[in-house]
């Protein structure tokens, strides 16, 4: 029976470990893929220590962490004290008050945090951006609070309450008799208590990503949308040195802890006392420590002067500066080196819709495409610009002016346009099938094809297979729409946005439906892919413009920012690397030869004709689309 | 004097817990009772949880397989580790808290990584002239995340019940009579329900609700409910809906916890 057992639990580890080991091995990749190994190389490591932004999120994620446990620490035995010395009624209520953020799921309680920073901001303070590093920290504080009484309260139960009445008889006050008698005996409780929190609060995902708002965000949170995203491998190098880091953390504590056992064993009373000093000492240092870093970390934070500008925007949407392109963000904070872009981004419309109208952020500049500007206007989301501030305004080409979205060119100015077609990989895919939309619904492809993940998207693609109208507002026709997708459901292999790149480009998917500029990069990236423009039966020609919403607290460095991205020059070379269509003709100039000759960004006039744009869908029609898109997605 | 004095200690912390924990709880109940489009009150959200309750029966049919998966797979391993020597005890202790210090999003992903078709096992699996399997995105690769993630969960309170088992008993027990299989059904299993109550739930809870792994592991018809609440709030612009499917989990849990509760008596185990 041991030996059985021993085998399962050397093969139990081998479990628990196989992934971190798939993890650790990754950061040494010369590739970019997880699942093959190129060739051995450091090079990760130090792409690590010159990423700032990555740094910066683990910097928060220690912050963080570290307040919201030290905080909840000092909070939680202090009131344990107390708890301890209240009826044993109400002492028992209070505990059940404990275990609710205990036994509550986590989404239960991120969702609960973030309606209730909104409600209280929108409602009662009127403040905009409700969502930021202050709520997470109550967030976090929150969970941490019921680790910490939880292993507290034992130690306090288990000791002889007459020895505080000793200390207290023998002239102690009762804050001496706190310090002297009771400290020291539930210290052990208290140690425990605060690493949990603080393991707790530096993995927590799931409540973090409800309360963040677009400001202030932690690692984990940011993780989440590398996982859509083709993943950096600097991430695996900083997974493998906080693996390093926390085992042997781990493993000193663990010896120290052994050798204590032992010595307190051979020589009781004298060590006991000498080794609580220790811990004592200990404890004072890394409570000095962790207020010094915070404090600092929060005073560097706010004495910053500068103008912060959040701008939210799509995945993969931006020059970044990887593969030689120009680092738009850096070059826009070097000529304007008062202002500081916080950048972050979204997977679709209704994403970043979801998040604005969900409130509790700000947000200075967001790019939407052209319905969903014409949304945002009718709701009143969006902020007149001032086009004296936007001179460059001038090179956008005049077919870009005065569209149906935005008529009287008030609200936005574009950003880039192109056409929704299927990307399909050669290899796998026979060229007779490629006949149209059609190809998505193919059973010979089942659990190859990839689908959007938004219901506008989604829904033209079903509505030029059907022949009705994208703009339609006839609820029958909808449900009809729905009904094919539903159709379509068995054959997909998952509903994505950016993570079409990873799967189309290691041939995890055969087919997917997706924007021009995005297959033109992918298809640089895996030559066996392919573009396919279902001209006979339509498809959606779509612009994407840069819009100032009314939850932005910096309208003038905003359009700036807008100004300098319609700047030919900077133009040309955001799109060189973005590879989307520029709707400035003097930017051309500055794009490569085979970009601007390329069909597939930049079609014939005749085939453009076929091209149909979304427009405005009345509210009830557009929340009953969401709604059967969920269905879809959920039934 | 002192006694009542300290007691007052208390009271920032039960204020701080009303409002940001019960409060909260009455705001999503607000949001599950109103319309998203008007903000007038509604039956229209609960109405609507129909829909999804198959979605509801299949997470609580993996996470219960997923429980039942981790304490099979765990109690050996619980069992082992209490029963060897102090030190080896506190190293493997440590090796089995250590994964969950670690990046779970990470290590999800690192599950992608095998599993999918043209993952590290299939490579290997076609190396070796043996035809691809088709893993990820079927219910099984679900449960195998829901099992990877949450076994230390199973493992920890397993464990800190087992060591307590005074052996005095199984001596007792095999003095009277019993054989080895007796010993484990009639003395040690028993005397281990707690843990197994404690660690079924501590199972339970973070995988009924999770979304991140049904996300990356499953297909498009292994949907979860908690995948369903987070689509709600992040795309699918109806947090009320999302609100009142939130109320479902919350109840749902609470329900379970508290039949486990009831069967486990009042021990209460803390890890």
């Amino acid at each position: 029976m041991k030996k059985t057992n021993k085998f399962l639990t050397i093969l139990m580890f081998m479990f628990l470990y196989l992934p971190m080991a798939v993890l650790i091995v990754a950061s040494f990749n010369t590739g970019k893929d997880i699942t093959d190994f190129e060739g051995f190389t450091l090079q990760q490591y130090v792409r690590l220590f010159q990423d700032d932004t990555l740094l910066g999120l683990l910097g928060n994620s220690l912050l963080v962490s570290i307040l919201a446990s030290f905080i909840a620490t000092v909070f939680g035995t202090l009131s344990a004290v107390g708890i301890n010395n209240l009826r044993p009624r109400m002492r028992s209520l209070v505990m059940s008050l404990t275990n609710i953020p205990m036994t509550n799921p986590d989404i239960v309680t991120g969702v609960s945090l973030s309606l209730l920073f909104v409600f209280l901001g929108s409602n009662l303070l009127g403040h905009k951006e409700s969502l930021n590093f202050w709520t997470l920290l109550i967030a976090h504080v929150t969970f941490n609070l019921p680790y910490v009484i939880l292993n507290v309260m034992p130690k306090l139960r288990q000791m002889d309450s007459s020895l505080t009445d000793a200390a207290m008889d023998l002239g102690c006050t009762p804050v001496q008799a706190f310090f002297k008698v009771i400290l020291p005996e539930i210290m052990p409780g208290i140690l425990a208590g605060a690493i949990m929190a603080f393991t707790m609060s530096l993995d927590d995902f799931v409540i973090s990503y409800f309360v963040t708002g677009t400001g202030f965000i932690t690692l984990p949170v940011e993780i989440y949308s590398y996982t859509k995203k083709p993943i950096q491998p600097k991430v695996y190098a900083m997974f493998t040195l906080l693996f390093g880091l926390i085992f042997i953390l781990m493993l000193t504590m663990n010896l120290l802890q052994l050798r204590a056992d032992k010595r307190k064993t051979e020589n009781r009373a004298k060590t006991e006392s000498k080794q609580m000093k220790l811990i004592k000492r200990a404890v004072a240092f890394a409570c000095v420590a962790a207020l010094l870093i915070g404090g600092g970390c929060l005073i560097f934070s706010t004495r910053q002067e500068s103008i912060t500008l959040n701008v939210y925007n799509w995945g993969q949407y931006i020059a970044d500066g990887s593969d030689e392109s120009l680092d738009i963000i850096a070059a826009f904070e070097e000529r304007y080196p008062h202002i500081k872009v916080n950048y972050s981004t979204y997977d679709s419309n209704e994403m970043m819709y979801s998040k604005l109208s969900n409130g509790g952020i700000t947000v200075d500049v967001v790019i939407p495409s052209d319905y969903m500007i014409a949304r945002m206007i009718n709701e009143g989301m969006l902020l007149e610009l001032n086009f004296d501030n936007i001179p460059n305004y001038s090179y956008i080409d005049e077919n870009f002016k005065g569209t149906a979205y935005d008529p009287d060119n008030k609200y936005s100015v574009p950003y880039t346009w192109g056409t929704v077609g299927i990307l399909y990989n050669t290899k796998h895919v026979d060229e007779a099938d490629v006949t149209g939309w059609e190809l998505l619904w193919n059973e010979k492809y089942a659990g190859k094809i990839l689908m959007f993940d938004n219901s506008r998207d989604a829904f033209g693609i079903a509505q030029f297979l059907l022949g009705y109208d994208i703009n339609t507002t006839d609820k029958e026709q909808l449900q009809l729409c729905a009904d094919k997708l539903y159709e379509q459901k068995p054959v997909v292999q998952q509903y994505v946005m950016d993570q079409v790149f990873n799967s189309m480009e290691n041939e995890e998917a055969w087919i997917a439906p997706y924007y021009a500029g995005d297959c033109m990069v992918m298809m640089e990236n895996n030559p066996d892919l392919a573009f396919y423009l279902p001209e006979n039966q339509g498809f959606n020609l779509f612009i994407d413009a840069m819009c100032i919403p009314t939850c932005c607290h910096e309208k003038e460095a905003a359009e700036l920012f807008i100004n300098f991205l319609c700047d030919p020059e900077i133009s040309g070379a955001n799109m060189d690397w973005v590879c989307y269509s520029t709707p400035i003709s003097a930017a051309k100039e500055y794009l490569s030869e085979d970009v601007v000759n390329d069909p597939v960004a930049y079609p014939d006039e005749e085939i453009l004709k076929n091209g149909v744009s979304f427009a405005f869908l009345p509210e009830d029609i557009s929340r009953y689309v969401e709604g059967l898109f969920m269905e879809v997605r959920n039934k | 004097m002192k006694k009542n004095n300290s007691v007052l200690l208390s009271t920032p912390y039960i204020l701080w817990m009303i409002v940001f924990t019960l409060i909260p709880l009455g705001v999503v109940g607000y949001y599950a009772l109103t319309d998203p489009a008007t903000g007038e009150f509604t039956w229209g959200n609960l109405m609507n949880l129909k829909m999804y309750l198959p979605v509801l029966w299949q997470s609580i049919l993996y996470s219960l397989v997923s429980a039942c998966i981790c304490l099979l797979l765990g109690y050996p391993v619980a069992y082992y580790i209490a029963h060897t020597g102090p030190v080896a005890q506190k190293l493997l202790y440590m090796l089995v808290m250590l994964p969950m210090c670690m990046s779970f999003l990470l290590r999800t992903l690192a599950w992608v990584g095998l599993l999918q078709d043209t993952g590290i096992i299939n490579n290997l699996l076609s190396a070796l002239g043996l035809p691809r399997l088709q893993m990820i995105r079927t219910p099984g690769a679900v449960i195998l995340g829901m099992v990877y993630n949450y076994l230390p969960y199973m493992i920890l309170p397993l464990y800190s019940t087992i060591v307590k088992i005074d052996g005095r008993l199984i001596e007792a027990a095999e003095d009277l009579g019993c054989n080895s299989v007796q010993v484990f059904s009639k003395v040690i299993l028993p005397l281990s329900v707690p843990g197994i109550l404690s660690g079924m739930t501590m199972v339970f809870v973070p995988a009924v609700s999770t979304f991140y792994i049904s996300q990356k592991l499953g297909g498009t018809d292994t949907v979860l409910i908690g995948d369903v609440i987070e689509r709600q709030f992040k795309q699918g612009n109806n947090p009320n809906l999302g609100a009142a499917l939130s109320l479902v989990l919350m109840l749902l849990v609470f329900v379970c916890t508290g039949i486990m509760n009831r069967f486990g008596g009042d021990e209460e185990v803390i890890v």
